[in-house]
């Protein structure tokens, strides 16, 4: 797929504004965002910079990016302080930042003028190997600065029956990962279980592990299949580990009780997130139709309450795909309202124990939003401050979902002041 | 870099003997004060802060001057005397990368412990805060500041 979007933006507040404007929010974590919100595109002195024998290249994700293509680039950034930018290669004409060489270091501009320094991410040595069954260990596991993805299945059930969240290009980026990369779509335990010991060979390069997949609705009960598989498949990890839990994030489909406690009792999975991806019942029935029609906005929410009982406070998570509230012509039709109807959700879940992260979202032509916009800067600044102040006010710990053990959520970015 | 490390200060970062303390500001202005932190000096001139603890006050502080613009203070002192104190600013914070897994592995070695974060820190300002060095720096800059006594034959 190569078709790209041309978007216009409507006038907005830029970096400096917003970071004058809001002078206790971190300028990094700002640009962070700003460089989220508007993908990068690296020029050609930065690409002939780049070392592969170093320097960790794109591999297999569980979504697309938003210029629809799968190219051999630098997979991402660090910025000085230690923050990670998950970023999106898009076509220029989109007005993204550049990574560029300044004084023989990367950095990123803006409209020709410098804006930081920044890191590639290093490539862990596992990506040089293959597993026994010959499959790029990459393929198996990929990684961040800190963290090990496992993305077991990547297919949604959801897109079956038509009714995949409305943000998502899932299925059409899983589709090209494997005409193009020959990457499986189901990972095999054992790829799984070989590939993290050899990532683990490596001290000190990894903190927590993440698995998540496409929603399985099949079962006994809805989700028991997706429940089995993940079960599996954290067994197969803890056979690297001596002790019973090891850090790790499950994002999943949303489980009752009896699901969470199999989870939690036969694997070392120590968090658990489920992603209602907007916090307003009426946005999400149109934005996520599956998990409308199949579970419900509310037994969606009070699931996660539940699995706080199971997991403890702190430990269990909800994640926002920010942005996609605004959608029209159904979403909110102002940030002011959007962000007041989102905190309000969020403060009812902070109370009960449950955390809520935002990704900035990513229109991306593999989905049904393609042409849509995200929101502006300031909205995302001042979610990401209130849902911190939330969990200020609530006592409230996202460390299983910090900077370090994911680093694609703003917010919790501000958390390493906790 | 903003000031020098002298050939002294180097060896005193070195040295088995030197007590290395590090000062932060929390968010309310408090300073925070850590003892027996390890300092280590790199070849450009800046200052290494090897941080075990995530959840650290001064973590959590060295987080907030990156953030900020924020300085914390370095006494350097070992028991013949010398003394000396570095005012800096954090400039980086490897989490990961070859500096990071470099001390990671010498942490891990040789003493048992979870190195979180290598804080780099420029030197803005360099005070030597020696007895000896300060005491005739005293007499020389501020000759009021004694006691009468002190000036009468014994």
């Amino acid at each position: 797929m190569s078709h790209t979007v041309k978007h216009t933006r409507k006038p907005e507040l830029s970096l400096d504004e917003v970071v004058a404007k809001y002078p206790h929010f971190p300028r990094l974590i700002a640009l962070k965002i700003d460089v989220q919100r508007r993908g990068v595109h690296y020029t050609e002195k930065a690409l002939a910079a780049v070392d592969y024998s170093i320097h960790q290249m794109r591999s297999p994700y569980l979504f697309g990016s938003r210029d629809g293509q799968i190219k051999d680039l630098p997979e991402s950034l660090l910025l000085r302080d230690g923050t990670t930018i998950l970023t999106d290669p898009t076509p220029v004409e989109q007005d993204p930042y550049l990574v560029d060489l300044v004084d023989g270091k990367f950095a990123l501009v803006d409209q020709g003028r410098f804006v930081e320094y920044t890191d590639l991410w290093p490539k862990p040595l596992y990506y040089d190997k293959k597993t026994s069954s010959g499959i790029p260990m990459s393929h198996i596991a990929s990684a961040r600065p800190q963290r090990l993805n496992v993305f077991q299945s990547s297919y949604c059930h959801f897109w079956a029956e038509d009714e995949g969240c409305k943000f998502c290009d899932i299925v059409t980026h899983t589709k090209q990962q494997k005409s193009e990369l020959g990457v499986p779509s189901r990972l095999n335990p054992g790829d799984i279980s070989e590939t993290i010991r050899e990532a683990l060979k490596e001290p000190g390069r990894f903190t927590n592990i993440c698995l998540t997949s496409g929603s399985v609705l099949k079962g006994k009960e809805l989700f028991d299949q997706e429940v089995d598989f993940y079960i599996e498949t954290l067994q197969a990890i803890g056979e690297n580990f001596t002790t019973k839990k090891f850090p790790s994030q499950l994002i999943s489909s949303s489980f009752n009780e009896k699901q969470l406690a199999r989870l939690y009792e036969q694997t070392g999975l120590m968090s658990y997130t489920s992603d209602l991806e907007v916090l307003n019942e009426g946005v999400f029935n149109w934005v996520c139709p599956g998990k409308a029609s199949k579970l419900g906005y509310q037994e969606w929410k009070n699931r996660l309450v539940r699995a706080v009982d199971i997991f403890g406070r702190g430990n269990v998570g909800t994640g926002l795909v920010s942005g996609s509230e605004l959608a029209q012509p159904h979403g909110f039709t102002s940030e002011h309202d959007a962000l007041k109807a989102t905190l309000e959700e969020a403060e009812y879940l902070a109370e009960r124990g449950v955390t809520t992260v935002f990704i900035v979202w990513v229109p991306r032509p593999g989905s049904y939003f393609h042409d849509q916009q995200n929101a502006s800067l300031e909205y995302y600044v001042q979610l990401a401050q209130g849902l911190h102040d939330l969990r200020v006010k609530y006592n409230l710990g996202v460390d299983f979902d910090d900077y370090r053990r994911c680093g694609n959520h703003p917010d919790s970015d501000l958390s390493r002041l906790l | 870099m903003g000031a020098h490390l002298s050939e002294e200060i180097r060896e005193l970062l070195a040295s088995q003997d030197t007590t290395a303390v590090l000062a932060t500001v929390d968010a309310q202005g408090s300073p925070h004060v850590v003892a027996g932190v390890p300092l280590r000096a790199t070849g450009e001139g800046a200052l290494l802060y090897l941080e075990y603890f995530e959840s650290s006050l001064t973590n959590k502080n060295l987080t907030r001057s990156i953030w900020f613009d924020g300085k914390v203070a370095i006494a350097l002192s070992n028991s013949q005397g010398q003394s000396f104190q570095i005012t800096g600013k954090p400039i980086k914070n490897h989490i990961t990368g070859p500096l990071f897994l470099e001390y990671y592995g010498q942490t891990n070695e040789k003493e048992s412990l979870n190195l979180a974060a290598v804080w780099e820190i420029e030197p803005l300002a360099i005070r030597n805060e020696g007895v000896r060095f300060r005491k005739e720096q005293e007499e020389r800059t501020h000759p009021f500041y004694t006691h009468l006594d002190r000036l009468t034959a014994a």
